[in-house]
């Protein structure tokens, strides 16, 4: 899988260098005979306020790698300088390499000379190491980066909804913020100032803390939680306890879980008025299924792994297999059924969208939940919970493609025929009864299942054992 | 109460595990020693069915592990942190395996209280999750979560490793009182032949997968265990 985020970020790359040599050409089409390097000079602000925030989320500490070295004989004052500038070379920050730099060289050294272009690319980045070596500071001081997230965003929303309404203009600013560095490339040494300030902060509280425990993460106490809403489903409800703990403590499910709450809001791009009007609904139900069951698909994608570390104990445990296979059904089920609800308020909107969301959601309960379990048995990839989602692609495959390409086609087998050939609410009506049929076959699935289970099970632990 | 027949397992063409015949007595404490590689996890995996066997048959209490399930419900046991469930509290843990074994919340507290010396303060109401625990303390949670279970046949393995000097030494009394109470069948194995010959009334030897010694207590374990391993 290494292969394929490599090829993810050579794709980003690629991009951002030919929308870096194609910018002025961009800009010139969407603002025609205005002056291009004002026009770009008047988003870099936003550019810059950006990439913070996609640190915020993306940017990692490069903390413990050094583990290994801190107890040879190296000096202290090397290790932190190689931690802080091996951590420049990042993705995040070639992108605006690419982006910036054929820029100024196309369009600025000829107009405003060599000396202008040469500070502009060197005030890109040295804002760029700058927006670097803060999010590590800020994001090492973990007690001060919660409210310095919250506080940046709030920052963001205001101006920007200033920006909105009139009050101010980033863009003039920035513009002329920048044009002025251009007329005064001497200006760039303010940038060099902010920039070296920032790393030598950096340096210096790596440098005091320096010890393996004080740079990982602290963590609160951790108390024990106890859902009683569902011991009345017995067994069932154990194990589907242990999965909703199992989302909320660790980071990669428990981001999985936000997403999906997100995803709630793709219906304001599938669901188009024209569409709704003339019954158009093909598009609108790929994006029903989404809406009501991406947490299926991202979850269940590897519904197995993500207990991969403790498998040994649940397989050896008292476990009847049964309980445990309907339980991963259940809890599709119960997480299904909330963002059926929430997504309920559509209705709003028409009355269409809760009729093709109802038909979406019990395909997604009745069909798309038993595949789901089925596919994930062909899983066999260890993953390690704690790690963070973005760009994480451990425990990936085949298989989750296989998922990805099977829950697009099935909902559409059942729809388009219908569709087509009599009606879009036949289509709808199929796509409902044909998951509601399914639910009913429910305790025939979970048998099913439980063979198929029982087949792979010491190819699962196998793969699961081997880190 | 264990049955071995004929089993064999092999990784690429090596032999890892490879025994004819052999029985676990019930209600009787039988250690397995041997040195890395000798095949001890594996052997307890295939006991478990945590892994498939190339050939042969392992019954516990006759019925055969690989195709039935009610073996379960008299067998615990605890090899590695992989039976733990890292983001639980100890205390949701023992719940949970409560849980599974039919006891309620109210019965795993009373239990959990004949374990506080066990414990030393460091495991109930830590504030930690399991994977935040110390390995000797995720042992002892392990083990505590076996013995919860009141299982008839308890395999352990390598329980000693990771335990200060007087969890060892509790350890060794709560494994032979409960063999002496509850008449529970007892399976460990451990690479410190003190405890081993202390704890056990037998003793397996393995080497490359075979298992090439069987001694009873009477014929003076420890000293043929150290002419063996000086070798």
């Amino acid at each position: 899988m290494q292969i394929f985020s490599g090829f993810i970020a050579l794709y980003l790359l690629t991009m951002s260098f030919y929308a870096g040599i194609a910018m002025s050409a961009i800009i010139e089409k969407l603002a025609p005979g205005k002056d291009v390097v004002t026009i770009f000079c008047g988003f870099l602000l936003y550019y810059f306020s950006v990439d913070i925030i996609i640190r915020f989320m993306l940017q990692e500490l490069p903390a413990l790698t050094v583990q290994p070295y801190l107890i040879k004989n190296i000096k202290r004052k090397y290790l932190v300088r190689f931690l802080n500038i091996r951590s420049l070379f990042h993705f995040l920050n070639l992108v605006p390499l690419l982006l910036f730099i054929p820029f100024s060289l196309i369009k600025i050294w000829p107009g405003y000379g060599g000396p202008a272009a040469v500070s502009f690319i060197a005030t890109v980045v040295l804002l760029v190491s700058f927006n670097h070596f803060l999010i590590l500071y800020v994001k090492r001081k973990m007690i001060l980066y919660n409210w310095l997230m919250v506080g940046f965003f709030l920052v963001v929303v205001i101006v920007g909804f200033c920006d909105y309404h009139g009050y101010f203009s980033i863009r003039t600013f920035s513009s002329s913020l920048f044009l002025k560095l251009l007329q005064m490339p001497w200006l760039a040494a303010i940038s060099l100032l902010t920039a070296v300030a920032a790393f030598v902060n950096s340096n210096r509280y790596l440098y005091k803390n320096l010890y393996i425990e004080e740079m990982v993460k602290p963590g609160g106490s951790k108390s024990s939680a106890e859902y009683t809403w569902l011991n009345s489903l017995g067994i069932v409800g154990e194990l589907i306890s242990l999965d909703l703990k199992l989302i909320l403590r660790n980071k990669r499910p428990r981001s999985l879980l936000l997403m999906s709450g997100l995803v709630l809001f793709y219906g304001f791009f599938f669901y188009k008025k024209e569409s709704l009007a003339n019954n158009q609904f093909g598009l609108m139900i790929v994006g029903a299924i989404f809406i009501t069951g991406s947490f299926i698909i991202s979850y269940g994608n590897y519904l197995f792994a993500w207990q991969s570390s403790h498998y040994d104990g649940l397989v050896a445990g008292r476990i009847k297999w049964r309980d445990y296979i309907k339980s991963k059904l259940m809890l599709f089920l119960i997480i299904s059924t909330v963002c059926f609800s929430v997504s309920c308020l559509y209705g709003l909107i028409s009355w269409k969208l809760v009729i093709i969301q109802f038909a979406a959601y019990l395909f997604n309960i009745g069909v798309v939940s038993v595949l789901t379990v089925y596919i994930a048995t062909w899983n066999y990839k260890r993953l390690d919970i704690e790690k963070s989602a973005s760009f994480n692609y451990q425990g990936t495959g085949l298989t989750q493609w296989i998922h990805a390409f099977l829950i697009l086609l099935a909902p559409g087998a059942f729809y388009l025929p219908f569709a087509l050939l009599i009606d879009p609410w036949a289509g709808i009506a199929s796509l409902g009864i044909a998951g509601f049929a399914s639910l009913l076959l429910w305790d025939y699935w979970v048998e099913i299942l439980l063979k198929q289970f029982d087949k792979r099970k010491h190819l699962i632990l196998a793969g699961f054992r081997e880190k | 109460m264990i049955r071995i027949e004929n089993i064999e397992k092999s990784y690429n063409g090596k032999l890892v595990v490879d025994i004819p015949s052999i029985t676990v007595h019930r209600s009787e404490i039988t250690g397995l020693v041997g040195n890395n590689g000798a095949g001890k996890t594996t052997l307890f995996r295939l006991i478990l069915d945590l892994v498939r066997s190339n050939r042969g048959q392992i019954s516990i209490h006759n019925e055969p592990v690989a195709t039935t399930e009610n073996w379960k419900n008299i067998t615990a046991a605890y090899i590695d942190e992989g039976f733990l469930i890292g983001y639980l509290t100890p205390e949701e843990y023992f719940y949970f395996t409560g849980k599974l074994n039919n006891f309620s919340k109210a019965d795993v507290d009373e239990f959990l209280k004949t374990f506080d010396r066990f414990f030393a303060e460091s495991i109930l109401k830590s504030g930690k999750y399991i994977r935040d625990l110390s390995k000797g303390n995720q042992f002892k949670v392990g083990i505590t979560a076996c013995l919860l279970q009141k299982p008839q046949l308890l395999i352990l393995d390598e329980p000693f490793a990771n335990l200060d000097p007087t969890s060892q030494i509790r350890l060794i009394h709560l494994l032979k009182d409960e063999q002496v109470k509850n008449g529970t069948t007892i399976l460990i194995s451990s690479h410190d032949l003190n405890h081993i010959t202390d704890v056990c009334t037998r003793v397996l030897l393995m080497e490359k997968g075979r298992i090439i010694r069987d001694l009873k207590t009477e014929d003076k374990i420890l000293e043929e265990l150290e002419t063996y391993f000086q070798l």
